[in-house]
């Protein structure tokens, strides 16, 4: 679905700090939304904790630097960073370009999903939740 | 011109105005001006009219820079001092008549500026009037700045030199050019009189001539968001971060517009003691030797990992040299073009060589390009 110019992915779950969550089996993709991005705009360094970090839902996860902003990016989940896209280090403009394909930040071993679950939005309650910040 | 802004820009409050960030975005913006032209609109610029038959001794007295040396129809940078030395405000003074001055100085000190010129006026009987709601100002940037503002223009602008200015119609309208600008490129500061901000009719109609005019020499309309990446790559200083009045224009590297000859001025003698004993910091410019964040305000700077030698006052990615960049403030022994000191980024130590402004290959870039 869409909420203005923003794209929200059904399939995804979001937290209100504009990360998504893309769940493989025990894994999870994550990354920054389609809205964090455009807020951002022109991402030119990304550096995301050393794979095999843990990591704690809503806890800082990494750093996105656009031209004159430096923004937190705090992990959706909790577990552990079993892979970085490496590709983001020559290439940062991906998470402008495709926030929810190329442009993923990390992979991450899932410790207890069910609970992190409860606390992250659907696509259509992220889709209202960025209603509320535009109201 | 608020219109237009909202309609095609990404918003920032700045010094209590809704301004311009970017249009299309900070990179396409820095470069359009460094390759060809961009436009920026700097109305929420402070300007005050200085005019009475002491106004050049006032000026003399007021700021750093020695103003008799102006002809009219010319500027020049200076600063103000307070009486420790410290900077009051950078700005552009220009000589519009024998005893008639114009001072362009920054949004943040507006209300500042005025005051303290007006309370120093007195002694002088000159008169100091704040024109800057009724002025509208745009700034024209790049090696295409002439042949763009030229089309927009009545009067003959290739006679108008750098630091120079001309009175002359704009797209119809009363104005005023100046070869100035805060982007280390040739360009114009242009100025439509007669403009506030509730009728901006006339700064609309200039604002959309210069648009068309630069149109097929890939104009960019461009937000603060390029300004300060510009202003920074060149070394000018942006007040508030790299002077204040903490700060001496000594230690700021802009001995050039201190002329301790003058008789007096607010903050000699301090200066003159300083200039004596020597600075014991310096402005330098610093350029990130890896890939990895940029620097950014506050950050510290490190000799190895040993001694902390001084920090940023001002940082940012270059879209130019696709590197972190920085003006920061070091121990004097330490500001040395090509030495390699590093900056402590959160938790990393990024190396970076000291070097001189402007940053970028000025024989590539900026004003004084080889054509």
């Amino acid at each position: 679905m869409r909420f203005k110019d923003y794209e929200i992915p059904d399939e995804l779950l979001y937290s209100r700090e504009h990360e998504w969550v893309r769940l493989e089996g025990k894994e999870a993709v994550v990354g920054i939304t389609d809205y964090a991005q455009k807020q951002l705009h022109e991402v030119v360094y990304v550096e995301v904790h050393r794979e095999g970090s843990g990591v704690k839902q809503f806890e800082n996860m990494g750093t996105v630097e656009s031209v004159k902003s430096v923004s937190d990016v705090f992990s959706p989940v909790t577990g552990k960073i079993v892979k970085v896209n490496g590709e983001l280090a020559d290439s940062p403009e991906l998470v402008n370009q495709e926030p929810y394909g190329k442009g993923w930040l990390a992979r991450v071993n899932l410790a207890d999903f069910s609970k992190d679950k409860e606390k992250l939005f659907t696509a259509k309650q992220y889709a209202d939740f960025l209603r509320t910040l535009a109201e | 011109m608020y219109d237009f802004h909202r309609l095609h820009a990404k918003m920032v409050e700045f010094a209590g105005f809704d301004m311009p960030l970017w249009y299309r975005g900070i990179i396409p913006e820095h470069l359009a001006v460094r390759n060809h032209v961009g436009v920026f609109d700097i109305t929420h610029m402070g300007r005050a009219l200085i005019t009475g038959a002491k106004s050049e001794a006032f000026l003399n007295y007021v700021i750093t820079n020695d103003v008799s040396v102006l002809a009219p129809l010319s500027a020049q940078y200076s600063v103000m001092c307070n009486e420790n030395g410290g900077v009051k405000d950078d700005f552009i003074v220009s000589r519009l008549e024998q005893e008639k001055f114009l001072m362009v100085y920054n949004a943040a000190n507006r209300q500042k500026d005025f005051q303290w010129l007006v309370q120093n006026a007195g002694a002088f009987g000159v008169k100091v009037e704040d024109v800057s709601e009724s002025v509208a100002m745009f700034a024209v940037q790049g090696p295409s700045a002439q042949r763009v503002l030229q089309r927009v223009a009545d009067a003959d602008l290739s006679r108008v030199e750098r630091f120079k200015c001309g009175f002359t119609r704009l797209a119809g309208c009363e104005g005023f050019v100046s070869r100035t600008g805060y982007t280390g490129e040739d360009g114009f500061e242009v100025f439509v009189w007669d403009t506030p901000v509730d009728k901006p009719d006339k700064a609309v109609k200039v604002w959309n001539a210069i648009l068309e005019a630069g149109k097929e020499f890939g104009i960019e309309p461009c937000g603060l968001g390029a300004r300060d990446t510009l202003r920074l790559e060149a070394g000018l200083c942006l007040y508030g971060n790299d002077i204040d009045e903490t700060v001496t224009p000594l230690e700021a590297g802009l001995g050039f517009v201190v002329k301790l000859k003058k008789e007096s001025f607010i903050g000699k003698a301090a200066l003159e003691k300083l200039k004596a004993e020597g600075v014991r910091r310096k402005r330098v410019g610093l350029r990130v030797l890896e890939k990895g964040p940029s620097p950014r305000q506050g950050q510290e700077v490190w000799k190895d990992s040993e001694m902390k030698i001084g920090f940023v006052s001002s940082g940012t990615f270059s879209p130019l040299l696709q590197c972190g960049v920085a003006q920061a403030y070091v121990g004097v022994e330490h500001a040395v073009e090509g030495a390699t000191v590093t900056v402590r980024v959160r938790d990393k130590a990024l190396k970076a060589e000291v070097c001189r402004f402007p940053l970028y290959d000025s024989a590539k870039f900026g004003y004084a390009r080889v054509k």
